[in-house]
């Protein structure tokens, strides 16, 4: 029935909330690594859209989206700081930045995510390579 | 045949095509593939280094591959842009390893192919934003 590690955790939440057990329904445990990515991206979701860059703003609103469901309920609020920039070069950095610290969570995750933050690396990598 | 053996794969593949659509380039997009195939060759030796290191055996380059005939600059830009995306979807695969240096040589495989694809996009007109790089469709 449950097939994979996702479908698994939603049918225990569907199942929690029908009432069937009293294990408080969650999609996953808090991890460390998907709430620095969220930090991160909303940060460079904000400083992309204040330059015009739409769409890199676009991809970092789809890891937002992505991670804010596997974090759920857990999701970290949201905090109104993020980097200063004012120009590409900048954003470049901040890119930059973001993918080294998305890269080093790929490298020692112990979670299944490893990959999702490969992906997310890789995209502010090219922004990164683009941008400067 | 391990993710690293088809990502070797794909870039000697990569060598290949890049030999063989560059000619038919000019101006930035000829100095965009000569990069980028002097990058796919640093790549090639850091994977057979990789090989050594780990004492495996890698699989020699074909003599040559059956391609398509590359007619002008757009399909030139095209093939280079496919095998670049093909090549990101190798390494995406193989950052999924519980080995830990296979994950590392895959990331820096994907992240340096992710760069590429960006690069093509930019030269033919596209955007280059992809939030999943190498995520199949």
């Amino acid at each position: 029935m449950f097939t994979t590690r996702r479908g698994l955790l939603v049918g225990a939440a569907a199942l929690a909330a029908a009432g069937c057990t009293e294990t408080p329904a969650k999609i996953i445990e808090s991890d460390d690594d998907l709430a620095a990515a969220l930090r991160t991206a909303r940060a460079l979701a904000q400083a992309a859209e204040s330059l015009g860059y739409t769409d890199v703003a676009g991809d970092h609103l789809a890891h937002i989206a992505t991670l804010e469901r596997l974090l759920l309920p857990d999701a970290i609020p949201e905090d109104d700081a993020g980097p200063t920039v004012t120009d590409a070069a900048a954003l470049a950095e901040a890119e930059s930045e973001g993918s080294a610290e998305a890269r080093e969570s790929c490298l020692t995750t112990t979670s299944a995510y490893a990959v999702l933050l490969g992906e997310i690396a890789a995209s502010r990598e090219a922004h990164a390579a683009v941008l400067a | 045949m391990t993710a690293v053996d088809t990502g070797l794969a794909g870039e000697y593949a990569a060598i290949y095509a890049y030999g063989s659509a560059a000619v038919h380039l000019s101006g930035a997009a000829r100095d965009l593939a000569e990069a980028l195939e002097a990058e796919h060759r640093d790549r090639r030796d850091a994977l057979l280094d990789f090989y050594g290191a780990h004492g495996l055996e890698s699989t020699p380059a074909p003599a040559s591959y059956d391609i398509d005939p590359i007619e002008d600059a757009e399909s030139a830009q095209a093939l280079l842009l496919d095998i670049e995306m093909r090549l990101t979807t190798a390494w995406r695969a193989g950052v999924a390893s519980e080995d830990h240096s296979e994950r590392e040589i895959c990331l820096n495989m994907l992240l340096e192919s992710s760069k590429a694809v960006a690069r093509w996009r930019v030269a033919v007109g596209e955007s280059f934003a992809d939030p999943w790089p190498g995520r199949p469709e």
